[in-house]
Formats: structure tokens, sequence, C-alpha cells
């Protein structure tokens, strides 16, 4: 029969933490740079001890300056270092988009290959919680325009690790989505070594008769709706996609084969958005598996409320996904 | 314009398929909805009927030749078509399509259609402004599939003939000659598939015999009751009813292996193996038995009926070959005493039954005289060991011991 073992749960920020230690060990390449990253043991305590274990030439804190170290790492990491850059928040990030867009993602291909940038920025993406429009970025749709540059989003705390240790061993930038509001959620993350790899979506829940997409913290919701949904005898498959770029869209596609219907949850805008482009993509590949149209739920198209009721009622929320799920499979 | 034929796409994972006859001659009118061609395709044999009216003016693919899907195959001159050409001037052609486009169909339900032979122009479609939707079709196959059920049991039981030909005892016999035949599709998929099985699932088994007197009572006296409305249980139908019920307690045999899972699935779906006729190219399907463990002997006896015949007959649909969870493989009809299956994927077991025989048995400490059936689980190692094993056999044990507790 089965072997009870007792399962190591730990915090997500605990997890990210963890990867990052373990690759700094292994690699003296890789250091970790950032606004209060070092003595303040980081504005979220991602990088707790770390400025301890490792020193403050391998843990650095930053003025208030994104664009200045962003480029500074980018030049670092075409120079053979392996950064990794907290931005507080992705928000923050909008200041250093030249470099971290225009240079960062561009550099393998403008210098003919010379120059690759292995570099990982990462931090908080989406609605921290009353944070206003200006605080409360979600990137994801605007930077997973450009090419050369990946993309991952983890849900849970074996994905942040196993995740991070990926993107931070990955030869190119890649562009780390962490949510502030899953810092302090817990998981099993084992003490082996391990790496989750890019490029393969999991699912989550199994179900038959709609599947469901999304990223990030809209997972919650979505596994909430589908208990939901359940009860009402309409079961969905939820996919998580873990990584934007690259996009398992083939599990996407293959589970749509079975359900005939697809709603993506995606918590940017909806105009020319992550979910915009998976819509299309499943609607190009596997049109006669379709019963509907693929429907989206997204953020409201307005800058973020302040107001904590306007807020709730503008994330994608438990609500929405379900009226979009029974809208999908023609039980609205 | 005349009207092509392609090889349609009849299951996901189809991408070849054989013409194994044609319906049809050239020069035959042929309406929508009639039979064009029996086609092989990988999982199964499946009817192509015509979308279209009008005459057959090309059977470009002939009788046993195998082709990318999308190929086209034959070639339909609409009504009248002939006619057009010959007369130019006459511009009238267009209106019949105009009217046509009023139906709205959602994609899933259209290739459904398809694949089911169902008229859309007889569907009346529930989604928004009438668009006909995958529930629809689904419902007309439901009904359809019924009342052929229904007609089988309800017709009077067919003697069973014996039909083994007799060789003549001289003469060299066609069977005696060297010959290569190429595989069949189902032949290919019957061996890519078990070698993959054998190959990759760490197998093993376990075998128990089981005391069948009280059963086969048992079904003497309900097949008397039940004689005058046609319908008569077989073993097998009892013992997918065992097997699917044994699942509640030991749930790890209605489970997949996932390489860092194991997944346990809700529905008690239980296959069983139907081997297929000679003269339709021999092999052998799983038909499917959906939600065995909430099925009456009775629904289960026809449902499995109706499998079988179909299966010989005209082949299974996707639908009635997949998302088995539990196999069961009975070869007690031939007499054989017992023998060991290999697990049908994703399956985690699969039972291989033999007949039950009559012999000398030892009851209560006394000789007698009894009827036995043995029957052999082969397991996946990776998600049921050698105790949960004995457990299974155990609880399918009691049941089939037991049988009174199969009518509730």
């Amino acid at each position: 029969m089965s072997v009870a073992t007792a399962q190591r749960v730990i915090e997500f920020r605990e997890a990210l933490r963890e990867a990052m230690i373990e690759e700094m060990r292994n690699d003296e390449r890789v250091f970790l740079i950032g606004e209060e990253v070092a003595q303040y043991n980081g504005a979220y305590k991602v990088s707790k001890g770390m400025l301890d274990e490792f020193g403050s030439r391998r843990v650095i804190d930053t003025p208030i300056s994104e664009s200045g170290f962003s480029g500074m790492c980018i030049g670092s990491a075409m120079r053979g270092l392996r950064p990794i850059v907290e931005f507080m928040s992705w928000s923050f990030s909008l200041v250093a988009a030249d470099p971290i867009l225009n240079n960062a993602a561009k550099m393998l291909y403008m210098s003919g290959g010379q120059f690759g940038c292995p570099i990982v920025f990462r931090g908080n993406d989406g609605a921290g919680g009353q944070l206003a429009s200006t605080h409360s970025w979600c990137v994801e749709s605007l930077y997973a325009n450009v090419p050369g540059l990946k993309m991952a989003i983890p849900y849970d705390p074996y994905d942040a690790k196993g995740l991070l240790k990926t993107a931070i061993r990955d030869d190119n930038p890649v562009f780390f989505l962490e949510s502030e509001r899953l810092l302090s959620t817990t998981g099993h993350v084992p003490e082996e070594e391990y790496t989750v790899p890019f490029g393969q979506a999991l699912i989550r829940s199994e179900g038959t008769d709609c599947t469901l997409i999304s990223f990030g913290r809209p997972l919650h919701f979505c596994l909430e709706a589908s208990e939901e949904l359940a009860k009402e005898g309409i079961y969905c498959e939820v996919i998580d996609g873990r990584t934007i770029r690259p996009l398992d869209i083939d599990t996407m596609v293959h589970s749509v084969r079975k359900t005939n219907a697809c709603v993506v949850v995606d918590q940017s805008w909806s105009f020319a958005s992550v979910g915009s482009e998976i819509a299309s993509q499943i609607h190009a590949i596997c049109f006669d598996d379709l019963d509907n149209y693929v429907h989206r739920v997204h953020s409201d198209d307005v800058p973020t409320p302040y107001s904590h009721n306007l807020e709730q009622a503008y994330l994608p929320n438990t609500r929405k996904i379900c009226e979009a799920v029974r809208a999908a499979t023609y039980n609205a | 314009m005349p009207i092509e034929i392609t090889m349609p796409r009849l299951s996901d994972t189809m991408e070849v398929g054989t013409i194994l006859h044609w319906h049809v001659a050239v020069g035959d009118s042929v309406s929508s909805g009639d039979l064009l061609a029996d086609i092989e395709t990988d999982k199964a044999t499946m009817e192509l009927q015509s979308f279209d009216d009008g005459q057959v003016s090309q059977l470009i693919v002939s009788e046993g030749n195998q082709v990318d899907v999308g190929t086209v195959i034959a070639t339909l001159l609409e009504d009248g078509e002939a006619k057009v050409e010959e007369v130019p001037e006459a511009p009238t052609p267009t209106i019949q399509k105009v009217v046509e486009t009023g139906h709205r169909v959602s994609p899933v339900a259209r290739r459904l259609a398809e694949v089911y032979g169902v008229d859309l122009q007889t569907v009346q479609g529930s989604g928004p402004s009438g668009r006909i939707i995958k529930r629809d079709i689904l419902q007309v196959v439901d009904t359809v599939s019924e009342t052929t059920a229904a007609a089988k049991t309800t017709s009077a039981p067919t003697p069973v003939v014996p039909s083994t030909p007799i060789q003549p005892l001289v003469s060299a016999s066609p069977w005696q000659e060297e010959r290569t035949v190429p595989l069949s599709n189902m032949r290919q998929i019957i061996a890519k598939r078990l070698v993959e099985s054998k190959q990759t699932i760490p197998h093993y088994q376990v075998t128990m015999s089981f005391d069948m007197d009280p059963l086969l009572e048992m079904r003497k006296t309900l097949n008397k009751q039940l004689a005058s409305v046609g319908i008569k249980l077989s073993v097998n139908d009892f013992l997918v009813r065992c097997c699917a019920l044994s699942m509640a307690t030991n749930p790890e045999f209605n489970a997949s292996f996932g390489g860092d899972s194991i997944h346990y699935h809700g529905p008690v779906n239980v296959g069983i193996a139907i081997a297929l006729p000679e003269e339709r190219g021999g092999g052998l399907v799983v038909g499917t038995i959906k939600h065995a463990d909430q099925k009456s002997l009775r629904t289960i006896s026809q449902e499995s009926q109706y499998l079988s015949k179909k299966a010989r007959e005209n082949g299974l649909s996707p639908d009635e070959i997949g998302d088995t969870t539990f196999t069961i493989s009975n070869l007690g009809m031939f007499g054989v005493d017992n023998f060991t299956a290999i697990i049908n994927p994703p399956n985690s077991a699969i039972l291989a039954v033999g007949a039950a025989i009559e012999k000398p048995v030892v009851r209560g400490g006394e000789l007698a005289v009894g009827n036995e059936m043995s029957a052999t689980l082969s397991l996946d190692h990776r998600v049921i060991d050698g105790a949960m094993a004995a457990i299974y056999l155990k609880t399918l044990k009691e049941l089939i011991e037991n049988p009174a507790s199969l009518l509730v």
C-alpha cells in the first residue's frame, strides 16, 4: 500500500528564496540585486538571510533607479554573470522598459549571436490589494508581446521553486512574475533537488465539460469556480499554463478537443492580451472541436480602482468565471 | 461543379483511412444520408454517408486502398449538373445554397454530425439563434442507439448455428499456401499498443478460483423469468457488475499511472474485449460500458449485447470504445481453463476469465461436484501491489459467491 511520507510544507516566499540560495551556492556567477533586497531582507522578505550567507558582493542593495540597475545587470549578463534582478513590483519595471525590452530581449539577435543575456527579472505582478492604478500593473500581456524573452508565472510554492531554478539556469532573459497575494500561501516542496521545465502546462483539476486556462493567482479563482460549477453538473478541466513564453498550447488544445469548450482567465486587460492570443491559437488549431467560441475573463477595461469593493469587482473573480463557463457551455 | 468527397477524419488520432467497401457504383444516384462506403480507421470500422444529393461520377480510391485524411476519394455531380453543362445559358444555380446557410452549426456539432451520419436538416438547434450545438447531435445519437438497443432485445432470440467451415481432407487448402499479408490498421494498433503496454508496464499476475454454483443457479432462475421480455444474462454480465462494484473499496483498480502521480478516475467504465469475425478482418476491440457500477444487470446485458453486435457488424464509434478504466477479457465461452491478459493502457488492471467448469470440489470437508471458474488479474505494479490484488479478488469472490447482492 501507499507509504505515507511526511511532506515538507513551506511558504511561497521561502520556495523562491530556496531556489535563489541553491542556485547561488551552485554557481558563483549568480547574484541578487534590487531595492531593499540585502539589509532589509527584501521588501516582502523573499531574500531574508541571504545577505548573511552570501555577503554584500552577491546580495546588493540599489537606489531607486530601475532603469540604471537593470541596464547595469544586462551588461554584466552579457559579460558572463547571471544576475537575478528583483523589482519590488513589476509596476516599477515600466521605467526600465528600454533596457529590459530593447536590450535584454534583443541582445542575442542584434549581436548576431555574440552576446546572450542570461538574466532573471523577478518581482510582484498584479493587484496586491488597494495599491491603486499605477502600482497594480499586470505586465504579462504588455511584455509577452516581445520576442526574445521567456516568461513564467508560478501558482504554488512547488512551481515557484522549480520554475525559478529553471529561470536562473536559462541562457535567455526570463521575466518571472510573482503575485504578492500568493507569497504567504503554503504548499509541499520536496527537500530533494528538482526543477520544473518551461513550456509544460499542468492540469490542476480534470474535467469533461469545459477547459479553464489561466496563469498565476487567477488559478485560485478558477479552482473555486470549478468546485462551484461541479455542483451544477459542469465539470471543468483547470489548466495552469505555468509559462507564457514558451506557451504549451498542445496541452490546452488536447483538453479542448475533449471538452469542446474553453474559457481563458487572464488578469491583464482584454485588448491585445495573453488571453486573446490563446483564444486565437485555439480557434486556429482546433476550430472543428469547438462547440462555442473561446470565452475570456479579464480585468475590466479601466485603470485599477483603489476602492476595495471596486477592485474586487474589477479583477477576474469566481463569479465572473462561473458565468463565462456557463455561457461557453450553453448553460447560461 | 462536381462535389468532392474526401476521406473524413473520424477520430482524433486518425491520419489515414482504408476504403473497405464501396456501397455505390459510378452512375448511382445518392441522396443525403445514403451509405457510400465502409471506412477502416485506426480504431474502428465506420460508415461514410453522403451529405449531398447527386450522382456518383467517379470512385477515385478503390477498395482496399489506404489514403490520407482529406484526400478526395470520390466525386458527385449535383442533380441536373450534366444538363447545366450542356446548356450554358442557364444562369440560376446559387439560390439553393443561400437557403441552406440559414443553419447555424457549431464546429464540433458539424463534425459529430459527420461522424454519426446525422442529417443536420433534421436537427433542432438549442443554442443562441437556433445554433445546432454538440448537445443536440448527441441527443439524436442517443435516441437512435436506444431504439436500436430496444429493438434488439425485444426481437426473438436467433438460434446459434455453428459456423466453423469444414475443410476438405484432400487437396491443398488456401491456408496452407505460404504468403505475407500486410497488417490491417487494427492489427497495427494492436501491435503498437500491446508491445508498448508489455514493455512499459511492470506486469504481474494473481489468480483465484471461484465457486460458481450460486451465480449459475441465480442466472438460470433470472433468465427463465426474463425470457418473456427477451433478456438473457450472460456470466460475463454478472462479472462486469461484480468488477465494477468492487471498485468502491479498491479504487486503485480504477486508476491510471501518470508518471509522477496516480490518477483515480471518477466514473467506473468497464471495457469488454470483443473478438471480431474473420470476414471483418479479425482482431479485437474493447467496448465500453460506462458507469458500470451504477447500472443494473439488465442494462449491462443490453449494452454488452448491443456493443458486441455492433462491433461485429458495423464497427464501434469512438465514443463506444473510449474511456475504459478497467477491462475484462473473457474466453470462458471457448472452454478455456485460464489464461493471462495484457493490460489495456491507461488501465492499471485487466481480468482474464476462464470457463466455469464442472469438477470435483471439496465443500465443507466433503468431496462434491461443483462449478469452478478461474480468473487471473494482470496488474500494473506501479499502481497496485500484490496484497491489494488479493484484497480485490477477495471482494470479487464475496460478490460472485453471494450473488444476491448484485440485484440491489
